[in-house]
């Protein structure tokens, strides 16, 4: 081996369009978007682009989540089924209080339960988080109707639930709004504090970590219960926006979540991720979703294209990488 | 020692050579790995081919073994120019490889492995599982391994799996036998056994090939050394005419004008560490020592004598059963690294990989990992700060990497270490506990290395270093304290350690 394999010949805009992944995922979205427009002229209406942002809100609110616990090594497949219990709980307790804003906290805190339950399994009990939480769908799913036995109708009737899905702030929806917030929050938690720098430093190498001072285990257990807390915060808009809580909403959400995490980028093993790459990456799912409708092509598509696109996008980010490496 | 005198005399007039390569070239694109090497292999010799990381020994060997083929020169066995196309072909011309990376079927018994390149058949063409085994038994008897021949190979600690790697080189006839690097995972004993099957193969008329790092083997083994740097010959010589110097001279192509320098004064008063009957359920049993600013304070032990274990143990890394540690006077709490880090005492782990760097990760972020707090404002980097501040370390350690922002994986060992070292003294310690701090490192970096360590006691520091290199030991630590089996049984002070003293010391 020479002292330094790679040598820095590349120019200054190779070197910065190879470093970045994201321009792959950017050029595929634009190419998505002008192809669904030229065959449907609808994909450009101001209700389609919102109806868009409204479907990405919900997988990018959990994905912010999941982009951070990619990042510190582990994985979370309960989200699904946390934010179906977190809405029947929002659903049940706003009933029962008449109070929409204990309700909201109820269904939000539920999650974040989930969030530490599965996060202490983890990093206490030693489990493999993708065991663990597997678990834990498992029981979130059987659990759930012990507590209900069918959906939670509204039977409170106060607008303010509702308004939590369908409100809007100016001409954006809300949903959109909070999805935003998070994603902004998590951008520069990840970005540009100490905390951020340790949840990669932790998927990178934890033994390191810890040699250096940190506590990996509190590190993740922390990023477990901010990814419940975003389940259970999108369990409640769920339930607003179906107007039930409905045990079983989010079947399958998971993989969508992670899907949209994966084709932005960040790897399984910890260490590597962006959370501009999770944006692209639930965008691209989406308009994906949208242009299949919109066309009218056969549904199962929704299923089979993403499919096709999370191997492309992996193998070429793969080709990239090597190329980098050389 | 080969204390014959026939390496004094021109052999090559009086032996046909067993094995000749001449002008050997090979290019790599964009890398001319190796231009006009010659190498000459005489039965019944050892001969030790030496060179830095990318010097072209592996390069050569693998053309040796059919592996690669050359570009340019000749081959010539026994007397006829061959072409060894491929892995195959050399085998059959004799030729034996032992690889340092285990290439071993773990599933397999060890019998099975070592034919695995031809089993015997009986007379329905059905592999004739008795033979093996029976086979097996009779070589390891032969040259005097104490394996079992039907032990699962997966369930053998690494260094007997290296011996049957050696073990299956020698399974059929062999010409010629390379060995990379094969000490690499063996305890002294094994080296010494395997120092025997050595000699024993080159009394039977074998010519040996022995590629090590290791100066102290090369001298004990070798009748000839061969050293390559930048892809060609810089000397073949007869063992007996070169000093460690000359050899570091040969493979590093400088002088390294003293491989040990000394540029801090004796060591101050205060005691930093103090380690009070430490033990540990996994090894380390009533410990007890204290190390002072500005020394470095030399651990020896043979592998499995605690010394890692005392590392890990001091910095707050794994649990203790009983005992204290005090930091500046401050007791460490054990179990906790956050506490040792914040009383100022760091780690650098033998096991660069999985314990040091995060690979994936720019040199930056490895960088500053222990010390980004002191970038920080209400939990926000100042990335700006923290750039220059690892920068200057960049400098001041002339860390060779192409940019800050580089993963840290593409840089050579040498320069990780550093970083590595960086990142420690980035933030002010006080004390720094390095296991094994050369481990996988060309010698003109652990020249470097061994100054920075000095620097640092020089700086004021205590510095334990953990390490199972003799001159290391010998050459850097003003007290050495010895270990076996997880107690500390002898310290000494530099002037009085001797090399018989501290290898009494660590087998007692």
């Amino acid at each position: 081996m020479s002292e330094i394999t790679q040598p820095a010949k590349s120019g200054p805009v190779a070197g910065r369009l190879a470093n970045n992944s994201q321009i792959v995922l950017l050029a595929l979205l634009v190419v998505l978007c002008i192809g669904i427009s030229l065959s449907a002229a609808q994909f450009y209406s101001v209700e389609n682009v919102i109806a868009i942002l409204r479907q990405c809100s919900l997988v990018l609110i959990v994905g912010a989540g999941m982009t951070m616990l990619l990042i510190a090594g582990e994985v979370d497949l309960s989200v699904g089924a946390s934010l179906a219990f977190s809405g029947c709980v929002a659903m049940d307790v706003t009933n029962k209080t008449g109070s929409v804003f204990l309700g909201a906290l109820a269904g939000i805190l539920f999650g974040g339960l989930v969030g530490l339950f599965n996060g202490l399994v983890v990093t206490r009990l030693k489990v493999n988080s993708l065991i663990a939480t597997i678990a834990t769908m498992m029981i979130l799913q059987g659990g759930v109707f012990l507590y209900t036995r069918e959906a939670v109708q509204n039977k409170h009737q106060q607008p303010a639930f509702t308004d939590i899905s369908t409100g809007y702030l100016g001409p954006i929806p809300l949903p959109v709004i909070i999805a935003a917030a998070v994603f902004a929050c998590a951008y520069v938690a990840l970005r540009y504090t100490t905390l951020g720098r340790y949840i990669y430093a932790v998927g990178a190498n934890a033994k390191a970590a810890r040699l250096s001072g940190r506590r990996p285990e509190q590190l993740k257990l922390l990023v477990f219960v901010v990814t419940g807390l975003l389940a259970g915060l999108t369990g409640l808009i769920l339930a607003s926006l179906m107007n039930t809580g409905q045990p079983t909403a989010g079947r399958g959400f998971e993989l969508t979540v992670i899907a949209a995490v994966i084709l932005g980028g960040t790897s399984l093993l910890g260490g590597r991720g962006t959370l501009l790459g999770t944006l692209l990456g639930v965008l691209i799912l989406k308009v994906i979703d949208n242009g299949i409708i919109i066309l009218r092509w056969d549904q199962n598509l929704q299923m089979i294209v993403p499919g096709v696109v999370i191997v492309l996008a992996t193998y070429l980010d793969l080709v990239r990488r090597r190329a980098d490496a050389r | 020692m080969h204390a014959d005198a026939t390496i004094d005399e021109p052999a090559v007039a009086t032996i046909d050579p067993a094995m000749e390569m001449t002008g050997i070239g090979k290019r790599f694109p964009g890398v001319l790995a190796l231009e006009n090497v010659g190498l000459t292999l005489e039965p019944g010799k050892v001969h030790a081919l030496m060179g830095e990381n990318g010097a072209g020994k592996s390069t050569l060997i693998k053309i040796l073994a059919g592996v690669y083929q050359k570009d340019a020169g000749a081959i010539r066995i026994g007397g006829v120019e061959t072409d060894l196309r491929s892995p195959r072909d050399a085998l059959r011309q004799g030729i034996k490889v032992v690889f340092q990376e285990i290439a071993l079927i773990s599933e397999f018994t060890v019998a099975e492995n070592i034919f695995i390149e031809e089993y015997p058949v009986n007379g329905v063409g059905s592999i004739s599982w008795k033979t093996i085994r029976r086979d097996a038994a009779a070589l390891f008897e032969r040259i005097g391994f104490n394996v079992d021949p039907a032990a699962k190979v997966g369930d053998l600690p690494v260094s007997q799996q290296q011996m049957v790697e050696i073990a299956r080189a020698l399974a059929h006839e062999a010409r010629i036998v390379v060995m990379d690097e094969p000490t690499s995972s063996l305890t002294p004993n094994e080296v010494a056994l395997l120092f025997g099957v050595i000699r024993r193969l080159a009394s039977l008329g074998i010519a040996v090939v022995y590629v090590s790092h290791k100066l102290d083997e090369i001298f004990e083994i070798a009748d000839t050394v061969t050293v390559l740097r930048d892809g060609r010959r810089i000397s073949t010589k007869p063992v007996g005419e070169h000093t460690h110097d000359s050899l570091i001279q040969d493979m590093i192509g400088r002088r390294i004008e003293n491989l040990f320098p000394r540029s801090r004064g004796v060591a101050r008063d205060d005691v930093v560490v103090k380690v009070e009957g430490l033990s540990t359920d996994s090894k380390l049993k009533d410990v007890s020592f204290e190390a002072r600013a500005g020394e470095v304070l030399g651990f020896f032990g043979l592998m499995g004598a605690g010394r890692t274990e005392l590392a890990k143990a001091i910095v707050g890394y794994d649990p203790i059963k009983t005992g204290r540690i005090t930091i500046a006077g401050q007791p460490l709490s054990p179990h906790n690294t956050r506490t040792g880090v914040s009383l100022g005492i760091g780690l650098l782990s033998e096991d660069r990989k999985t314990e040091g760097l995060m690979l994936e990760l720019p040199v930056l972020q490895n960088a500053s990992l222990a010390s980004l707090e002191q970038f920080a404002r209400a939990g926000f980097v100042d990335e700006k700060r923290e750039k220059s501040a690892v920068q200057a370390f960049v400098d001041r350690f002339r860390i060779k990497t192409p940019g800050l922002g580089q993963q840290i994986k593409n840089l050579s060992g040498g320069n990780q270490q550093k970083v590595l070292l960086a990142r420690w003294l980035m933030r002010g310690l006080k004390v720094i506990v390095v296991d094994e701090p050369t481990r996988g490192i060309d010698v003109g970096a652990k020249s470097e290395i061994f100054a920075l360590i000095d620097q640092l006691a020089a700086q004021g520091l205590a510095v334990i270093m953990m390490t199972s290199e003799m001159p290391e030991l010998l050459g850097l630590s003003d007290r050495i304290a010895v270990m076996a089996e997880g107690r500390i049984t002898a310290t000494m002070s530099r002037d009085d350690a001797t090399q018989e003293k501290i290898l009494n010391a660590a087998i007692a």
